[in-house]
């Protein structure tokens, strides 16, 4: 299978005063195959996902989505991105937002016809009539999602894409995963569900503080007998401050 | 091109939909019926008494309704300017600003789609609407003149023109500003810098040209700084309007107040609005492209 995304070295921090947001972050994704990255809040997960869909410019390093640079908009055209807290033009309708995205997706007017109704039906948004103003996280999530599908992308980037949703919504979301592999589009899911990730990706990367601790297939970072969760836990907590758990009120009889 | 139509096309949908710009255009609308409508009954009720004309009066119906029509249009050239200028603001504080705070822009720059399209598109649409609200207005405007008899329909659109060109400009500096800072705040800055500094250095600049400040320092600062600001356009409407006042009242054609009004913009003006209009579109795609989300 082809290369789709490759990451080198790539160094990114917000501003000059911060540490590095992301320091040194390299792999690979090939056409089929599902990547994970994990990594406690604020290990540059998302950092990483938003250079990669061109949002973003790294500091250093280098990112070659479909062999061009992600800043170049025809790199993006296979590329799904369902971003972390997705949002939209809030005065548009599901199909209104879904037909903007079809139209910078270059698609005709009749694919747009077959596409829409049925990405609405997946997302369970074909009958929503009102403005995405009115929407919930857990219904802006589902067009986030429904958007990203939309292209029929050969990248799709999830960025905790079940975090708003009800166990249905995942169980929808981890069966289009699948299904997407089956027919060769790579996945790169961020996601703090290990069980999600350890079910569906076939490589893993465990990031904290902008590096990369662990990386390698699923076998090679969770050894028989363990599992993930367990993994990360090990690796994470070393690099975490120190820090009471509770508060000390908590405890106090009142 | 089919991403910047696309950017255009739902932009001004959004527009649409927002009640602040459909609140103006309803105040807009209505204030120009309630002068246009209000003037007339003061007509009527002024002509149905046969003792208000003629007699004693040296005022007869048609002068008193000459100077009705005057005044409406006077008062009509002022609410174009404000609205424009509030309907300038709502466009340029929402455009482009919501899209970026609200993480919109994430999935929108994500597609395949360059930051010149988008912002081409914004620009179009934000302009698109400015025309149709401002358009909608005149007519209204134009139709309730006919109440009056007429005479004054071309210094209307002279004035119309010189109104949505100064308004375009308002917003463009609006939009520019709002990618960079809370939209709110560009707002005031936006006011400030256009309403304030530049009304101050154009009127210094006014004074002395005029002669009215003999310093020749101060006269070549303010040379300099009148071509660092945006020129507002000014037609010759208002000059065409005081010039009928004048006749109305039966003063002299060359009147001293006719000196003070701003005299018509020339070339030199228009194509600084040119490329005042260029500089800060590419301010606002600068903004859009250096913005990181």
């Amino acid at each position: 299978m082809a290369t789709v995304v490759s990451v080198q070295s790539l160094r990114k921090r917000y501003r000059r005063r911060d540490p590095w947001a992301v320091d040194g972050v390299t792999f690979e994704l090939e056409g089929g195959q599902a990547f994970g990255l994990l990594g406690p809040n604020g290990a540059g997960k998302s950092t990483v996902v938003k250079m990669i869909a061109g949002l973003l410019r790294p500091d250093s390093g280098s990112i070659s989505l479909f062999g061009s640079d992600p800043g170049n908009p025809a790199a993006r055209a296979e590329l799904g991105f369902a971003p972390e807290d997705p949002d939209f033009p809030k005065f548009l309708r599901a199909p209104e937002v879904l037909d903007y995205f079809a139209s910078l997706l270059g698609l005709d007017d009749d694919e747009r016809k077959r596409r829409i109704p049925e990405t609405l039906a997946f997302a369970g948004l074909e009958s929503e009539r009102r403005q995405v103003r009115q929407f919930s996280k857990g219904m802006k999530q589902r067009l986030g999602i429904a958007q990203a599908i939309l292209g029929r992308p050969k990248l799709l980037i999830l960025d905790e894409p079940t975090a708003d949703l009800d166990p249905i919504g995942r169980r929808d979301v981890r069966a289009l995963i699948e299904r997407l592999k089956e027919s060769g589009v790579a996945i790169l899911l961020n996601s703090h569900l290990l069980s999600e990730v350890e079910r569906v990706c076939d490589n893993v990367a465990i990031l904290a503080r902008g590096r990369v601790l662990k990386e390698g297939t699923m076998a090679d970072v969770v050894p028989e007998g363990s599992n993930l969760e367990d993994v990360f836990v090990q690796l994470i907590e070393p690099n975490q401050p120190e820090r009471d758990h509770l508060p000390s009120f908590i405890s106090e009889r009142p | 091109m089919n991403g910047a139509l696309a950017v255009s096309r739902y932009t001004l949908l959004e527009l649409s939909r927002r009640r602040i710009l459909l609140v103006f255009f309803i105040i807009g609308a209505l204030g120009i019926v309630a002068l246009g409508v209000g003037l007339k009954v003061l007509y009527q009720v002024a002509s149905s008494n046969p003792n208000n004309f003629g007699g004693a009066s040296n005022v007869d119906a048609a002068t008193f309704n000459r100077f009705l029509e005057l005044l409406f249009v006077s008062y009509l050239f002022q609410a174009l300017s404000v609205f424009a200028l509030l309907i300038a603001f709502g466009i340029g504080m929402t455009a482009i600003y919501h899209d970026l705070e609200s993480g919109a822009a994430v999935s929108i720059f994500s597609k395949p789609v360059s930051r010149f399209a988008f912002t081409i598109g914004k620009l179009a649409a934000a302009v698109a609407g400015l025309l149709v609200i401002a358009g909608v207005l005149a007519v209204e405007a134009r139709l309730i003149m006919f109440l009056f008899g007429g005479g004054l329909e071309s210094a209307l659109t002279g004035e119309l023109l010189a109104v949505v060109a100064n308004a375009i400009v308002v917003m463009l500096i609006v939009l520019s500003l709002s990618t960079w800072m809370n939209n709110i705040l560009a707002a005031i800055v936006a006011f400030i810098y256009y309403n304030v500094v530049t009304g101050v250095i154009s009127t210094i600049h006014m004074l002395a040209d005029g002669g009215v400040i003999g310093n020749n320092v101060v006269k070549n600062v303010f040379d300099v700084l009148y071509w660092l600001v945006p020129h507002q356009l000014v037609s010759s409407a208002i000059r065409d309007l005081a010039q009928a006042e004048i006749q109305l009242s039966g003063g002299a054609e060359n009147n001293q107040a006719l000196a003070s009004i701003p005299s018509p913009s020339g070339a030199g003006d228009i194509a600084w609005w040119v490329f005042t209009v260029f500089v800060f579109a590419g301010l606002v795609y600068y903004a859009v492209r250096r913005r990181q989300v």
